[in-house]
């Protein structure tokens, strides 16, 4: 029975992310959207398969519900649970695995969020010269990556309690596909349809696997997939076999359907906020020091970000050591441009 | 009835009155029954309409309108998240029917939450279990409901750059998966009251008085054939249910049986366990079970390995419980061979098909088996009998398949639990007759044990699971079954 369940996210943790904490809920979505992607993009560099990547990216959703973002790296909360989620599968992955793949997605020359053609008509800028002085990785920026990862890897597994079990509906969506006959259409591209939303539906910012049981997301899926290659689906509330309520299907149908545009938006979102950092680049993933330029620019102020989201929380008492572990990043980062241009 | 059963017409006034009272108690009886069922049925309907207006409130509380489930069913519909989320269903379904969610019943699954950590200061420790080679145990009493619970470190060792310890974490994943009455319950995990830095780790166990280890060394008598049984059954059925849940335990010993006052069996210390799909993945370690209870099929290398490893830890449970003393007590991978070939008899080709080819088999000599008839190789139950001469007939053949050293004869858990030595008399002795012992954990340290530990994960030397058998002595191997053996070695066992 474990094996079909998820703990779900409760009311209040869902509206205390909503309410209390710092960000702008806008901020809030681009933040979980590009982590999300960015996990899914090392869990492909890594050869992980998708049911250890996917279990990562579950548990990034829980963490933050229990703990405020601006409070580590989103990168580093990315690496953490992937290395987690990987060391507790059939397919361990090594700290210096994460560091070489995580170094790499964050500098200049990975094609992660490639700026995408804007709306006023230019084009996309070419894709960056794959440079490999970019991403080589020095001995004490993997030696603090490493710190870093462990670090957050306990602070996720205290956050959620340690319980790391993640249950994910690919494999039912397949069963009940075969139940339903494949719909009597071409068995791979329902099924490939189907896995696709549920892949998708893990970049969700509505967080579907946090509010839903696998059964459910398996018949939202198939029934997206249904009419998306226009299979004909039984006449009867066939749902209802698979315990799943009309309302929270059409609740999932439409969550899962929403990711796409929902998802070019952030994107434009993320682009747009890097593209007034100093660097000006427009593409890459999203940093903390570009949420706080932006929180900035909009005239929040980020210390009291910090304390709203760390009280709302009841972790207050966590302030000092951030402080000093960001201190830390800034001087790592320094060293690593220092390195970097020196060599 | 007092005295005069026989006399027919003694119906006296006494007798009258006697009888009276009788029927009047049984009344008053039968009267209390009934208004302990009607306040019960009170109690119920309260609590239904409390759970029912808890969640009307709940509904209300997220400004839903729609009210239409009745009072008595389950809160069934999608729990509200959030106010401003009220999905329009997609117009394809609304056109099927409208009227069906009365009619139909739809499972709910609860999944529990998720959430932070509690500190463990809501805890007072009481005193030290243990401190070994396991890390640290303690007893403790949860500082609000009084409740005496284990409280189990989580050993970490600073050095060690690769993080939590991941067989520390799968103990705790197994745990909280499993629930069932004779694998102990982990209650929570609860860590030190410093949170920015995660060092301390406790688990927090369910407290039991004994260890089947400790009780075995102390007790002047061994156990009754029906307590065995009562223990046995315990163990098999928390087994079938680990193992029907795809988890092998992989260091099942009597030190990591636990017993409570009330006769009731747990398994413990899943600091070995991990979820294995069936059929097995090609490899997995092969350092795993305490020496004295490791299948032969371990001790010769394989890799690839199932349930059956331990159904054998079972069988050396088996026969500790018959004799209080671990069964096989080698002192290191060959001598625990030698022992294991001494009690059941050597493998040969059709007793275990394959065995030659396991990895630490190419440094075994074993005579062939076409020199030797079946007369020279005695047959694991015939073995087993010698030893265990008070056995009954059922129990011997139960033993000694459990001590089949090919693993696929062993039986299964559930095959095991409908085995005809517990359907035997003497019947398996009721859990609340169970004897009970003075309990160390609750007063006093332990002695040191003197049982080897489990494999440690890194242990250097042997990582690659390669043990040499080519100084198997085994000039004695057939000492206890082979008096009637009188042409000499069928063959020898040769060094090299």
């Amino acid at each position: 029975m474990s094996h079909m369940v998820n703990p779900l996210a409760t009311p209040d943790q869902l509206y205390q992310r909503r309410s209390f904490s710092a960000l702008p809920t806008e901020l809030q979505d681009a933040i979980f959207f590009s982590t999300q992607c960015l996990t899914q993009a090392a869990g492909l560099l890594l050869q992980l398969p998708q049911s250890v990547t996917a279990q990562a990216n579950v548990i990034i959703a829980r963490y933050w519900l229990e703990e405020p973002m601006m409070s580590h790296e989103f990168s580093d909360i990315s690496a953490a649970s992937v290395y987690l989620t990987a060391k507790l599968s059939p397919y361990p992955r090594s700290p210096r695995d994460l560091a070489l793949v995580y170094n790499y997605l964050l500098s200049p020359s990975s094609t992660f969020f490639q700026p995408l053609a804007s709306a006023s008509g230019d084009s996309p800028p070419p894709p960056p010269t794959n440079i490999p002085n970019d991403y080589y990785l020095p001995e004490h920026i993997y030696n603090s990556f490493h710190t870093r990862m462990l670090d957050c890897e306990s602070r996720i597994l205290y956050a959620l309690s340690f319980n790391t079990h993640v249950s994910l509906p690919h494999p039912l969506a397949i069963t009940y596909l075969q139940a339903l006959d494949f719909l009597n259409t071409s068995k791979s591209t329902v099924s490939k349809r189907t896995l696709a939303y549920l892949n998708t539906a893990l970049l969700s910012p509505q967080m579907l696997y946090l509010t839903s049981q696998p059964n459910a997301l398996a018949v939202a899926a198939i029934y997206n997939a249904a009419k998306d290659v226009g299979a004909k689906m039984p006449e009867c509330e066939w749902w209802e076999v698979f315990d799943v309520d009309r309302e929270e299907l059409g609740f999932l149908v439409v969550g899962m359907r929403s990711v796409d545009g929902w998802g070019r938006k952030m994107r434009e979102d993320v682009e747009r906020i890097k593209a007034e950092t100093e660097s000006g680049k427009r593409g890459g993933m999203i940093r903390r020091r570009d949420v706080e330029g932006e929180l900035r620019r909009r005239g929040l102020s980020v210390g009291n970000g910090y304390a709203k989201g760390a009280g709302g929380t009841g972790a207050g008492s966590e302030e000092p050591v951030d402080m000093e572990a960001e201190m830390a990043r800034r001087m790592d980062e320094k060293m690593a441009e220092i390195e970097g241009s020196a060599s | 009835m007092t005295g005069k059963g026989k006399s027919r017409w003694a119906d006296s006034a006494e007798d009258a009155a006697l009888e009276a009272q009788l029927k009047k108690e049984k009344e008053e009886k039968k009267r209390l029954k009934a208004e302990k069922a009607r306040k019960a049925a009170e109690a119920e309907k309260k609590k239904r309409e409390a759970e029912a207006a808890a969640a009307a409130q709940r509904r209300q509380q997220h400004q839903t309108g729609d009210d239409d489930d009745d009072a008595n069913g389950p809160p069934a519909k999608r729990r509200r998240l959030s106010p401003d989320r009220d999905a329009p269903p997609p117009s394809q379904a609304a056109s099927t029917a409208s009227s069906s969610n009365d009619s139909s019943k739809l499972l709910r699954f609860e999944g529990g939450r998720f959430g932070k950590c509690r500190s463990v200061e809501n805890y007072d420790k009481l005193n030290d279990i243990e401190e070994g080679a396991y890390g640290w145990v303690a007893r403790a009493r949860e500082i609000e409901t009084g409740k005496v619970v284990a409280l189990k470190r989580l050993k970490i060792d600073p050095k060690d750059r690769s993080g939590l310890p991941v067989t520390g974490l799968r103990e705790i994943q197994i745990l909280k998966d499993c629930s069932h009455r004779n694998i102990v319950k982990l209650k929570e995990v609860v860590v030190g009251d410093d949170t920015s830095k995660i060092e301390n780790i406790f688990i927090v166990l369910e407290f039991l008085e004994h260890d089947l280890k400790s009780i075995l060394e102390d007790m002047p008598e061994p156990f009754l054939a029906s307590e065995v049984k009562t223990l046995l059954l315990q163990l098999c059925s928390g087994i079938a249910y680990l193992h029907s849940h795809y988890i092998l335990h992989r260091d099942l010993k009597t030190s990591n049986l636990l017993l409570n006052n009330r006769g009731q069996l747990k398994i413990a210390d899943f600091g070995m366990a991990r979820y294995v799909p069936d059929p097995p993945p090609p490899k997995l370690t092969q350092l795993v079970v305490t020496l004295w209870y490791r299948a032969p099929e371990l001790l010769l290398g394989a890799a690839r390995y199932g349930p059956e490893i331990d159904m054998w830890s079972v069988g050396c449970i088996f026969g500790e419980l018959l004799t209080r003393e671990p069964l096989l007590q080698g002192k290191n991978e060959v001598d625990e061979l030698t022992k294991i070939f001494e009690l059941c008899g050597l493998p040969t080709d059709d007793s275990w098909p394959g065995f030659r080819r396991l990895p630490n088999a190419r440094s075994l000599r074993l005579p062939s088996t076409t020199s030797s008839t079946s007369f020279s190789n005695p047959t694991t139950t015939a073995l087993i009998r010698a030893k265990f001469p008070l056995l009954t007939t059922a129990g011997v053949s139960l033993l000694a398949s459990l001590l089949s050293l090919n693993p696929a004869k062993r039986p299964t858990a559930h095959e095991m639990l409908d085995h005809e030595y517990f359907r035997q008399e003497p019947k398996p002795k009721h859990e609340a007759m169970f004897p009970t012992f003075p309990s160390k954990a609750g007063q006093e340290r332990r002695r040191k044990r003197e049982t080897p530990n489990a494999p440690q994960r890194n242990q250097k030397g042997n990582e690659s699971g390669i043990v040499d058998f080519s100084s198997l002595a085994v000039g004695g191997i057939f000492g206890a079954g082979r008096e009637r053996e009188e042409r000499g070695g069928g063959f020898s066992l040769r060094m090299v």
